[in-house]
């Protein structure tokens, strides 16, 4: 047998060995991934509108004991009608809600935008006058570690609480990153609608204030509802959709 | 017999002061500073390394006589890979958070100097058992520099130790305050300069 035949039998052998033992490891343990996963992305949604601390010390049986308590999920329509559970219009965007007893304390925006190298996805939770900042959080991005991957720093974070999306006439403008401290960057009567930008991280900041602009755009129908007081209840429409 | 078990003591011992693969061979570096901002991350990345870079030489050793000299690296990098895929999976499923603050880092010790290097200068010329200990050997020494280093980060730097807090509320009522250099990455590098120094002048 010819060394190169020998080389390529090896070869083929190792490589079939590798991607069976690689391919068993992925399937066996996928199931506890997307546990994971999920149980991320809920306390992510929860640490939103503070639920739950940041770096606090939740079990999975916490987590979704708070998530199954506080937190309804309902679907609009690019309108901002509630869409019916069960019905499908083809479009309908998901919002999720935080209550106590049956009055909505905030509302929950998915936010799933492009970053530098890759998508960032997280949450914005805005409070039921539809205009301020609840929280902001981010569970899954590849920004640059030490720079764009500040965004998911509580320092930048918490930045977000207490700011505006609208302006100063309650006018839509969104929130943006400014490109440095707010406080000097902008001047004073825009300082609600921006947040300290990241250092070192400006393209981060440019494709994140896009993205909610467009994700906030997108959802202004449902935010003008609950700046005229309409939405202070569960929408019995969605009703049944707590109920999975 | 008592001679091949010194020689097996000696194969396990060196690496860790003597021979480290960080501070005396110098490999490894960049994933050092990464990781080890916090006690909790750098011993994840210690264990990982060091069964990665154990179960690599064994295997390759105990293939050494029959891979073909002409693609050995690449059969190396393939075992390597492959098991750091597997370690990686699994630090995903079970340490979840502990795999967020790694991101990248586990992925790669596929490129970390030490398992290759320990694959292609020891495991292809000794025998499995042998080889087995110098990865062992060489992961713990490269996970003691990197505890070491991350032990006085999360100290200073946070106040922390294994995210405890440590430092009393009362030294900062004081005025003590947390270095924040710490945190970054070069103040990895400055300690693991000392470190190389301190070892260095020792050994004259």
């Amino acid at each position: 047998m010819s060394d190169t035949m020998r080389s390529l039998i090896f070869s083929a052998v190792l490589c079939l060995v590798c991607s069976l033992l690689l391919t068993a490891a992925a399937t066996g343990l996928k199931g506890y991934q997307q546990e994971n996963v999920e149980l991320d992305r809920r306390r992510n949604l929860l640490k939103s509108v503070n639920l739950v601390a940041a770096g606090g010390d939740y079990s999975a049986e916490d987590i979704r004991r708070l998530y199954d308590a506080n937190i309804a999920e309902i679907a609009v329509d690019r309108s901002g009608r509630v869409v019916p559970a069960g019905e499908d219009t083809g479009v309908s965007l998901p919002v999720y809600l935080y209550q106590t007893g049956d009055a909505i304390q905030a509302y929950i925006i998915p936010i799933n935008t492009r970053g530098l190298w890759g998508k960032i996805k997280g949450y914005m939770a805005l409070e039921s006058d539809g205009a301020t900042i609840a929280g902001f959080t981010v569970y899954q991005h590849s920004e640059t570690p030490g720079l764009g991957g500040e965004i998911e720093q509580r320092w930048f974070q918490e930045n977000f609480v207490g700011k505006k999306i609208v302006g100063r006439y309650g006018d839509f403008v969104s929130v943006s990153v400014a490109k440095g401290v707010a406080d000097t960057a902008v001047p004073e009567e825009k300082q609600m609608n921006y947040v300290d930008g990241i250092s070192g991280a400006t393209l981060t900041g440019r494709f994140l204030t896009a993205g909610l602009k467009d994700i906030l755009e997108t959802y202004e129908p449902i935010s003008v509802q609950f700046r005229g007081q309409r939405m202070l209840r569960m929408p019995q429409a969605a009703e049944k959709k707590t109920q999975p | 017999m008592a001679g091949s078990s010194t020689k097996a003591m000696k194969t396990l011992s060196d690496p860790l002061v003597e021979n480290n693969p960080i501070s005396i061979q110098m490999l490894g570096i960049c994933s050092a500073l990464a990781v080890t901002v916090q006690l909790k991350t750098a011993l994840v990345m210690g264990i990982s390394l060091t069964l990665v870079v154990a179960f690599s030489s064994l295997i390759i050793s105990s293939m050494r006589t029959i891979i073909p000299r002409n693609i050995r690296i690449i059969v190396e990098l393939t075992v390597i890979a492959s098991l750091v895929i597997l370690a990686d999976e699994l630090i995903r499923a079970f340490l979840f958070d502990i795999s967020k603050q790694l991101s990248v880092f586990v992925g790669l010790i596929i490129t970390n100097c030490i398992v290759m290097g320990r694959a292609e200068t020891f495991a292809l010329n000794n025998p499995p058992h042998l080889a087995f200990l110098d990865g062992l050997g060489n992961g713990l020494g490269y996970g003691a520099v990197l505890l070491s280093v991350a032990f006085i980060r999360e100290l200073l730097g946070a106040g922390k130790l294994f995210g405890i807090q440590v430092v009393p509320e009362a030294v900062y009522a004081a005025g003590y305050e947390n270095m924040g250099f710490m945190l970054l990455a070069p103040a990895a590098f400055i300690i693991i300069g000392f470190m190389v120094w301190i070892q260095k002048s020792l050994r004259q």
